[in-house]
This record gives C-alpha cells, sequence and structure tokens, in this order.
C-alpha cells in the first residue's frame, strides 16, 4: 500500500515537473520574442536641420524636418519637431518640442517667452527650465554640431 | 435528435440547472451583468467584423477606417456600434459594479466572483486603450503617446514596460501591430477566460439577491430560466435599440492622420480616461509619480481587495455608514475629475495661430515608408519659406530629400 501511495506520489511529482519543463521550454522564447523590442539600443544619428547661416536667429524658430530610420520592419521617414535660436550669438539651443511629462508637444508662446503644454498645464522658460505644472525635468536639449556650414542635430 | 443528445448529454440535468429558483428579492439592476455579456458579445461579433477590412499599419489603419465608414455597405454603422459600444461597455460595467456595491453582493462567500469581475473591469478598459489606437488618427496617436508615457513613470519597469508595450522606443508600426493583436486576439481570449470563471462562480454560489432576503428566501424566487432570462433579453433588446440609433445617427469621429509634428493638437483621451488626465495635473515635479502611478494603482488594490477590508454585516450601501462614504467619494471625485477634464480649455498661442496655416500647408497624408537599399544614402536639405522667397517671418520647413544616386 505505502508502495502505491510513494509510487503515485512519483508520478504527481513527474507530472508537475514536466508541465513545468513543457511551460518554460515554450514560455521563455515566446516571452522573449514578445519582449525583444525593449532591449534594443536606439541608434543615434546626425541629422542636418539646414544651413547655419539661414537658421540663426535670436528668437526661437521651430523646424520640421525627417529623417530615415528603421521601424520594426520597415524603414519609415520620421518627423520630428524642435525650437532653435542661437541667441544671436552663435551659440546654438535646439529643443525637443516633446514635453518632459507625459510627451505631448510643447508650444513657444512669444509673449510669455514661454513654451507651453497642451495637455497637463506645463510651461518651461527659454532655457527649458520648468516654471510651473507636472513635469520633473526639463525640456531635452539635443546635442548640436555644425559642420561644412550645416547645423545637425543628434537624434537618439 | 433530442433524443439521441439526451442519450448522450447531461441535458436534462442543465435546463434543470437553468430553471432553478433565484432569490425572492431581486430587480432590474440584475440584469446588469448579463447586459455587460451581451455588449462584449457584440464587441466581440463588431470586431470580428471590422477586422475584414482593417489593415493595422501606419501607411494603411487611417485609409482603412476612412473606407470601412464611407465605402464599405453598412460600415459606418457597424463601425458606430462598435465604437459607441465600447462607451456603452464602460458605462455598464461601472453600474454593474456599483449595483454590487449597492448590496454588498461581494461579501462572503463571493469575494473570487468579485475579484474576477474587477479583473474584467481591467481588460475593458485596456479594450478601450489598445482599441482607440487602432483609426491612427491625431486622437489615436496622441493619446497612446501619453498613455504609454504614464506606464514609464512606474518605478523600476515603467521605462521596459513602455518599450516593450511601444515595441521600441517610440510609437509607430510596430506599436500599432502589437495593440492590434492585443485588442483583437489576447484580450478577447482573456476577456471570455475571466468572464467564464466570473459566470462559474455566479452560477455555483447562486445570484446574491438583495441584502432583505432572508435564507429561507434564497431560493424561493422565479426560476433563472426563462422568467430572468426574458426580462435580460428585453434589456438587451433595448440596450441594442439606443446603441443602433446611435450609430445610425450620430457619426463616429475620425481626425486627421496621425501627425508627430502637429503643432496645434491638444490631446485629450477618451471621455472615461479623462479623470486621470485631470488627475496627472494636480501632481507637480517629485509627486508626479502619486498621479500617475501611486493612485491608480492604489485604488485598483483596494478595489480588488474590498471584500477582504469590509467585513460589515451585509446591507443595503445606505445602512452602511463607511461604505457609502467611500463610494460616494469615490464617485463623485471620478466624475468631478472627468467633468473638469472635458471642460478643460484648448491652449491658445501666439503660434498657434501661424501653425495653423503651416499644417495646412505642410501636412503629409500619412508617415511614408521607403526602403532605402543597403548603400544608399538619403541627404535631406531643409529650407524655410524665408529662405525661398525671402520675405515675412514665416518659420514653414520645406523638405527635399534626394537619394545619393540623384545627387550623382
Amino acid at each position: 500500500m505505502a508502495k502505491k501511495e510513494s509510487r503515485r506520489s512519483f508520478l504527481e511529482l513527474a507530472t508537475a515537473l514536466i508541465g513545468g519543463i513543457l511551460s518554460l521550454a515554450a514560455g521563455i522564447p515566446l516571452i522573449g520574442f514578445a519582449i525583444s523590442p525593449a532591449f534594443k539600443k536606439p541608434e543615434s544619428k546626425w541629422v542636418d536641420l539646414g544651413l547655419a547661416d539661414r537658421l540663426k536667429n535670436s528668437r526661437f524658430k521651430k523646424v520640421d524636418y525627417t529623417f530615415m530610420a528603421k521601424d520594426g520592419w520597415v524603414q519609415a521617414t520620421k518627423k520630428r519637431s524642435v525650437y532653435v535660436t542661437d541667441a544671436g550669438n552663435g551659440e546654438w539651443s535646439v529643443f525637443s518640442r516633446t514635453c518632459s511629462h507625459l510627451g505631448c508637444l510643447v508650444r513657444w508662446d512669444a509673449q510669455e517667452e514661454s513654451f507651453l503644454c497642451p495637455c497637463h498645464g506645463a510651461i518651461f522658460d527659454k532655457t527649458g527650465a520648468v516654471v510651473a505644472g507636472p513635469p520633473p525635468e526639463p525640456l531635452q536639449k539635443l546635442e548640436t554640431k555644425v559642420e561644412a556650414g550645416i547645423l545637425y542635430v543628434k537624434e537618439t | 435528435m433530442r433524443q439521441f443528445l439526451n442519450e448522450r448529454l447531461p441535458l436534462s440535468e442543465f435546463s434543470a440547472h437553468l430553471r432553478k429558483p433565484l432569490p425572492k428579492h431581486i430587480n432590474l439592476l440584475f440584469s446588469l451583468g448579463s447586459l455587460a455579456m451581451f455588449l462584449l458579445l457584440l464587441q466581440a461579433a463588431t470586431g470580428a467584423f471590422l477586422a475584414l477590412y482593417y489593415s493595422p499599419s501606419p501607411e494603411h489603419a487611417h485609409n482603412a477606417v476612412t473606407y470601412i465608414s464611407e465605402e464599405v455597405p453598412f460600415g459606418a454603422f457597424v463601425r458606430g456600434l462598435h465604437h459607441w459600444g465600447a462607451s456603452a461597455m464602460v458605462i455598464i460595467v461601472f453600474l454593474h459594479l456599483l449595483r454590487v456595491v449597492l448590496y454588498g453582493s461581494y461579501k462572503a462567500p463571493r469575494e473570487l466572483t468579485w475579484i474576477f469581475g474587477v479583473l474584467l473591469l481591467l481588460v475593458v478598459l485596456g479594450f478601450g486603450f489598445t482599441g482607440y489606437l487602432l483609426p491612427w488618427d491625431e486622437k489615436a496617436y496622441w493619446a497612446t503617446v501619453v498613455g504609454v508615457e504614464i506606464a514609464s513613470t512606474a518605478p523600476v519597469l515603467g521605462d521596459f514596460v513602455a518599450k516593450v508595450m511601444r515595441g521600441g522606443a517610440e510609437i509607430g508600426a510596430v506599436t500599432l501591430s502589437r495593440f492590434y493583436a492585443l485588442h483583437t486576439i489576447w484580450l478577447p481570449w482573456l476577456a471570455f477566460g475571466l468572464v467564464g470563471v466570473h459566470l462559474f462562480f455566479v452560477r455555483y454560489y447562486g445570484s446574491s439577491g438583495t441584502p432583505e432576503n432572508t435564507p429561507e428566501e434564497m431560493k424561493t424566487g422565479k426560476p433563472f430560466y426563462p422568467d430572468q432570462v426574458f426580462e435580460d433579453v428585453v434589456g438587451m433588446l433595448i440596450l441594442f435599440a439606443v446603441l443602433a440609433s446611435v450609430a445610425l445617427f450620430v457619426p463616429v469621429p475620425l481626425e486627421d492622420v496621425a501627425d508627430p509634428t502637429n503643432a496645434d493638437y491638444d490631446p485629450r483621451p477618451e471621455w472615461y480616461f479623462l479623470f486621470l488626465f485631470q488627475l496627472l495635473k494636480y501632481f507637480q515635479g517629485p509627486f508626479e509619480i502619486i498621479g500617475t502611478f501611486v493612485i491608480p494603482t492604489v485604488g485598483m488594490v483596494l478595489l480588488l481587495l474590498l471584500p477582504f477590508l469590509d467585513k460589515s454585516e451585509r446591507e443595503v450601501l445606505w445602512k452602511r455608514p463607511l461604505a457609502l462614504t467611500v463610494t460616494s467619494v469615490s464617485v463623485a471625485g471620478v466624475v468631478l475629475l472627468t467633468i473638469l477634464g472635458a471642460s478643460s480649455p484648448k491652449l491658445e498661442t501666439q503660434e498657434a495661430s501661424q501653425s495653423t496655416e503651416q499644417t495646412q500647408d505642410a501636412a503629409t497624408p500619412d508617415i511614408e515608408t521607403e526602403t532605402v537599399e543597403e548603400g544608399e544614402e538619403v541627404f535631406d536639405f531643409q529650407l524655410t519659406e524665408e529662405e525661398i522667397d525671402g520675405t515675412g517671418e514665416a518659420e514653414e520647413v520645406f523638405d527635399f530629400q534626394l537619394t545619393e544616386e540623384e545627387l550623382q
């Protein structure tokens, strides 16, 4: 009797073990398949905004630009929008228009001299610092360089 | 045929089970669960048919939805049923939850029925969130941007979860295809699994009835079939008539195709997420996470654990002062935040008026995709309007893209 019981206990354990192995063998690749995009490092590249001389402006100028980037299985034309100024002294500031709170696009208000977010009421000053509203961080300032008279920003 | 089936299946037992009496005191509010299930089936049916024409890619999604609405016979009606059905589902599920709270139906031994019901509420909200990206219009795009960013604020795993949701660093083709898969395969399977378990518990423990039922009265009411089922079916008919009328006479909105650079768009979520949208405004700087993560998570955990937190005698809500207070404050809070969110003003800036023209001129019909062959490099030249005609302070940007071959 005791022998039969121990045999059944073994069968129960073995069944659970095989079930576990099957779940892991199928589950690990499936989960890896689904979450793999999270481990891809974003490619960074320099994208030209145009001739630096012509973008020079003491006020913020909105510049929309496009560049090619891989989006899954397609080479897509990505669209971006930034605010550009050289403050009149050749020191370039290029701000991403993506609000650091939850990703809406901020707008420059020339009268208020502020960037305003249409979603949750965030306000940033002209240095990108948070003046009011929920964002925990300033506006992202993009890395820039000028080569052969062309202004480039670093896309990440 | 009947005899053939009777010899092989326990049909008479099943029939007897369906005819089991309900509690004596029961009312129309007890049909809300059946109405929710009817809506789930209607959403599954209309969704399955919409999928015949839909294409989950940024190049085609918006055109496919336009095609469904404007060219496919009954397309606008089917899409209308699906769109307004989603809103009806949120309302009915919320009312069903309130009915359960009103009569304390979540109390022992029905705790598991409640927990699976709350999980179904989450699935319904998941359907809403994944569904409204699919038309790939401005609302779809920006609501998803904000929704995924909310997930990214969760501690430790937030950024990772957001990347998994998007299928990468930003919203694009991969996001759309995985939201489509979630909306049409994963969530329906999950929903029907959860509904199965929820219904099993409902039948196993029997209807809770109102608290005024004495133990003797719990099995002395009308039979579930046909009496209660008839009332449920009449409710379904009325609900369908209302939905069909709305679908016929109120066009489903479809905004311009998603444009990640549209400066004029003021993103707003669907009405059932407006309370969260409004809530996020009140938590600033380092307290952001309270609005995005802490309150929603704690609220949902408390809701799940409600049967274990509220150990009072089963009574109707107005005889349970604490439960009445918590429920009233929560419902009033959600309603008030929704109203505030709906009435929050659009942003007017100096730039906004200028950029209206820009968007109209510069708008592209869709995100263009191009297969760039190995070794082919694309050069972008961008000139402002000022540079082209040498006038004014217009800031419009023109893009010219030449391939290396063209340059040579």
